[in-house]
C-alpha cells in the first residue's frame, strides 16, 4: 500500500541488473501501487535493458486496526493465495517492508523451506515510520526472517538481532 | 485539494508547509528543503504515526505543536534554526543486500 510501496521502490533504486526478474505482489484492495510500480520499472528500464518484472495480487491479510481473531482469518485466506504464488515464483530472495501482505508471503516461503521445496532468503526492512515501535509485521517478521533491517538507533537497541544502516529511504 | 495525484507543484511554490504528521507528507516536504510545521490532533492520530515526527523534532528539522499552539508557533518560530533533512541512503541498502546474496 501506499506508503510501503514508495519505501520500497526507493530500496530498490539503486539494486543492480542482478536482482531480476522482479515480482511484486501487492493487495488486491490497493489501487496505486500497481502505477508506482509501472512507473518505476518504466524508468528502470531506461537504464537497463534486460528490466524483468512481473506483478501479482493477493487478498489484503488484514485493515488497519482490524481485531485479532478476524486477522488471522483473514490472513489465513490470504495464505491460500500466496503459497500456491510462491511456490510459482520460488523466489531466491524476498523483500519486504511491512505491510500486511508480506506476512502470508513469507510465511509460504518459510513452509516451502520446511518441506525442502525452495530456501528463501527473507530481509525485512521495517518503515522509516517506525522510530521507537515495531509494527505488526515487523513484530512477528522479527523472528522468522533472515535480516530485519531497522532505521533508527532506538530500534536497534530494542532489538538487537536487527541490523541498523541509518536511514535507507 | 482532496487527493490531487501529486503535490511536488505546490511544495515547489510553497514557502512555508503546516501539516498533519503523516509521514509521506513529512518526508516529501523535508526532502523538498521547505520548513515544516506539523500539528499533532492527539485524538485523531494512531500513536506510531506520532513517532517519525516527534523524532524529526527532535533532531531540529520540523517545529511540532497541536491545533491550540498553532498560532503561537506561527507567532514565535525562527525558521531559519530548522535543520535540512539529508536524504536517506538506499545504496547504503543495495550494498548490504549484494553481501548478503553473495555479490560482493
Amino acid at each position: 500500500t501506499g506508503g510501503h510501496t514508495t519505501e520500497i521502490l526507493r530500496l530498490l533504486s539503486c539494486l543492480s541488473e542482478s536482482y531480476s526478474p522482479r515480482h511484486y505482489i501487492f493487495a488486491d484492495s490497493d489501487k496505486m501501487s500497481e502505477a508506482k510500480i509501472r512507473s518505476f520499472e518504466q524508468k528502470r528500464s531506461e537504464t537497463f535493458s534486460n528490466s524483468q518484472f512481473t506483478l501479482d495480487r493477493i487478498p489484503r491479510s488484514r485493515e488497519v486496526s482490524q481485531s485479532w481473531t478476524s486477522s488471522v482469518v483473514t490472513t489465513l485466506y490470504s495464505l491460500l493465495y500466496s503459497l500456491p504464488l510462491t511456490y510459482k515464483l520460488k523466489p531466491d530472495l524476498i523483500l519486504c517492508n511491512g505491510p500486511g501482505t508480506c506476512v502470508p508471503v513469507c510465511a509460504s516461503a518459510l513452509l516451502l523451506g520446511l518441506l525442502g521445496i525452495k530456501r528463501t532468503i527473507i530481509v525485512y526492512v521495517e518503515s522509516i515510520c517506525r522510530v521507537e515501535t515495531l509494527s505488526l509485521s515487523g513484530k512477528i517478521l522479527y523472528y522468522f526472517s533472515d535480516y530485519f533491517i531497522v532505521q533508527w538507533p532506538d530500534l536497534k537497541a530494542k532489538y538487537p538481532r536487527s541490523v541498523y544502516l541509518g536511514r535507507i529511504v | 485539494f482532496s487527493f490531487k495525484d501529486s503535490l511536488a507543484e505546490d511544495l515547489r511554490r510553497a514557502d512555508l508547509v503546516i501539516s498533519h504528521a503523516g509521514a509521506g507528507s513529512c518526508l516529501e516536504t523535508l526532502e523538498a528543503g521547505k520548513p515544516l510545521i506539523v500539528v499533532i490532533n492527539e485524538k485523531l492520530m494512531n500513536n506510531h504515526q506520532l513517532e517519525l515526527a516527534k523524532q524529526l523534532h527532535r533532531d531540529g528539522h520540523v517545529y511540532y505543536c497541536n491545533c491550540s499552539t498553532l498560532l503561537e508557533t506561527l507567532q514565535s518560530m525562527d525558521l531559519s534554526t530548522l535543520k535540512p533533512f539529508p536524504p536517506g541512503k538506499p545504496e547504503k541498502f543495495a550494498l548490504f543486500l549484494d553481501e548478503v546474496v553473495g555479490l560482493q
